[in-house]
């Protein structure tokens, strides 16, 4: 994903999820997105049978 | 300093006292934990209190608990009754005291152990090294100019310095490794799911694990059994009885023993390579075995980390930016934006790996890894370096144990030296469920004299 994108895409959510950062905190918090957009790659795009379950624990 | 077994078996006895035990480490701790920077709290009202009840029981001549008259130190997201539980957070300064003592500290008192103090850690334990803004980083006993690793720094630091001979910690992606190989210690990290979490300051319901610190393999063995147990209190603990460590009935040189390539050999630095091999061939081990999901699965846990930890902590984020710390704060954001997809795929993803990880231990017992890349950096660093490639110190520390936590294997970290001023620590990990199995490798390595625990002078007593 194009660093453009990436911006967009954290300000946006920003937004979504209620924070109110300067600009230097926006550009801040970019940088570990995009830390964690690359860290990312090295599975997510992983094929997975559909009976792989993602074991959440809730057990009413 | 005296290991908690020496302690419980000189009070048990009658050759030493509880009070005089106690005292001798609360001078200890006011004495060496200026340099070292450990202790948030000293519990010593608290202490005395249960010293005096051991000497009660004692005067009585009923049978005292395994672990009677030790003391002992918590990571300050534990749990004490009347105490405020930092979790590192300056933020949390202002809550209530807690109620209750969490699961572990309840099972440590039953077992005899004497509370001394809370430790200092990674705000949230979001972090490989306890470089903590508000309280200061907790410093390593073997050069104080080097971080003490993280995020339960100030319970390794402690262990290493001498003033305690059992500490408790947690681990979400390394928190009891990384701090254990750094500084020279032994560390275990149960199965995901083995000891409770009740009580304590969570991060990631999904990964956080506990555990106990030691100098010695025969400590850790002794807390690790104090502290288990089913409790219905935490959705994620087993719900399965105790099983008691017997290291004794296992015969360690008939375990089949792998070496981890791979993923862990491309990460490990020159230091840690040796320290594995010095390792392998004492244990004549098999080497490079491929976990080929190694980098899938830390990929998983730095996004689950970062999804779950963000989520937990975004409200407080948004009303309160300013407190939070500096060096994690937007690393805390940023995973409160993760997509849905990516954090589901993670968890499909573990579960994959997990399976993977299971294939191994069909032709193996116990697999053998480095837990940190390198030794210790100097408190600071911003970079460090590995094999030629230089990359972001704070995030890296976990390389290593990040793949393993991810699934949830039980492993005990032991100290190398291969001739080094600072020492690292080799990870020995084990299936689910078979800590035994770690201990037994573990104290056959410690009786062999391949990992040792080094009381640095600076922080010995004066009749050591």
């Amino acid at each position: 994903m194009d660093q453009t994108n990436l911006k967009t895409y954290v300000c946006s959510t920003l937004q979504l999820q209620g924070y109110a950062l300067d600009e230097e905190q926006v550009h801040r918090v970019t940088t570990q997105f995009t830390r964690i957009e690359e860290m990312s790659r090295a599975m997510r795009d992983i094929s997975l049978p559909l009976s792989i379950d993602p074991a959440a624990v809730f057990r009413p | 300093m005296m290991s908690a077994r020496a302690i419980a078996a000189g009070i048990a006895q009658g050759e030493i006292g509880t009070s005089e035990i106690l005292e001798a480490t609360l001078e200890r701790i006011q004495r060496h934990d200026p340099a070292l920077n450990c202790f948030t709290a000293v519990t010593a009202e608290r202490a005395r209190r249960e010293a005096a009840a051991i000497d009660e029981l004692r005067k009585t001549g009923a049978p005292l608990p395994p672990l009677a008259g030790v003391p002992y130190a918590v990571k300050n997201l534990f749990d004490i009754e009347g105490e405020v539980t930092l979790a590192g957070g300056k933020i949390n300064e202002g809550n209530a005291p807690a109620s209750a003592d969490a699961a572990l500290v309840r099972h440590m008192k039953q077992a005899g152990a004497i509370l001394v103090g809370a430790l200092n850690m990674d705000e949230h334990a979001y972090g490989f090294t306890t470089e903590n803004t508000h309280y200061g980083p907790s410093r390593n006993p073997h050069d104080i100019s080097h971080i003490a690793g993280g995020s339960s720094g100030g319970s390794a630091a402690a262990i290493a310095g001498g003033m305690v001979p059992i500490t408790l910690g947690s681990d979400t992606n390394g928190s009891i490794r990384v701090p254990s190989s750094l500084c020279g210690i032994y560390g275990l990290k149960p199965t995901f799911g083995r000891l409770s979490r009740s009580g304590t300051f969570p991060f990631v319901h999904d990964l956080d694990h506990l555990g106990p610190f030691a100098s010695c393999v025969d400590d850790l063995i002794m807390s690790y059994d104090a502290m288990q147990g089913s409790d219905a209190h935490d959705p994620c603990c087993a719900q399965k009885p105790a099983e008691m460590t017997n290291v004794d009935g296992i015969d360690v040189a008939s375990l089949r023993i792998g070496i981890l390539g791979g993923w862990f050999e491309h990460w490990a630095g020159a230091q840690a390579r040796e320290a594995v091999q010095c390792v392998a061939a004492a244990l004549k081990a098999e080497r490079n075995i491929e976990f080929t999901l190694a980098e899938a699965a830390r990929s998983a846990a730095f996004v689950i980390t970062g999804a779950q930890g963000g989520a937990l902590h975004r409200q407080n984020l948004i009303r309160q930016y300013d407190h939070y710390e500096p060096l994690s704060r937007d690393r805390l954001i940023a995973g409160s934006l993760i997509p849905s997809s990516w954090l589901l795929q993670a968890q499909r993803v573990r579960r994959t790996a997990y399976e993977e990880a299971m294939t191994l231990f069909e032709r193996f017992d116990i697999l053998i890894a480095p837990a940190t890349p390198v030794p210790a950096p100097t408190i600071g660093s911003e970079t460090i370096e590995i094999n030629g490639e230089t990359i972001a110190a704070r995030p890296s520390m976990g390389i290593l144990t990040q793949p393993i936590s991810c699934i949830g294997l039980p492993v005990c970290t032991v100290p190398v030296w291969s001739g080094a001023s600072l020492p690292i620590g080799v990870q020995l990990i084990a299936a689910p469920w078979r800590e035994d199995l770690c201990l037994a490798v573990a104290r056959q390595l410690e009786q062999s004299g391949i990992s040792q625990f080094r009381l640095p002078p600076a922080f010995m007593d004066t009749d050591q």
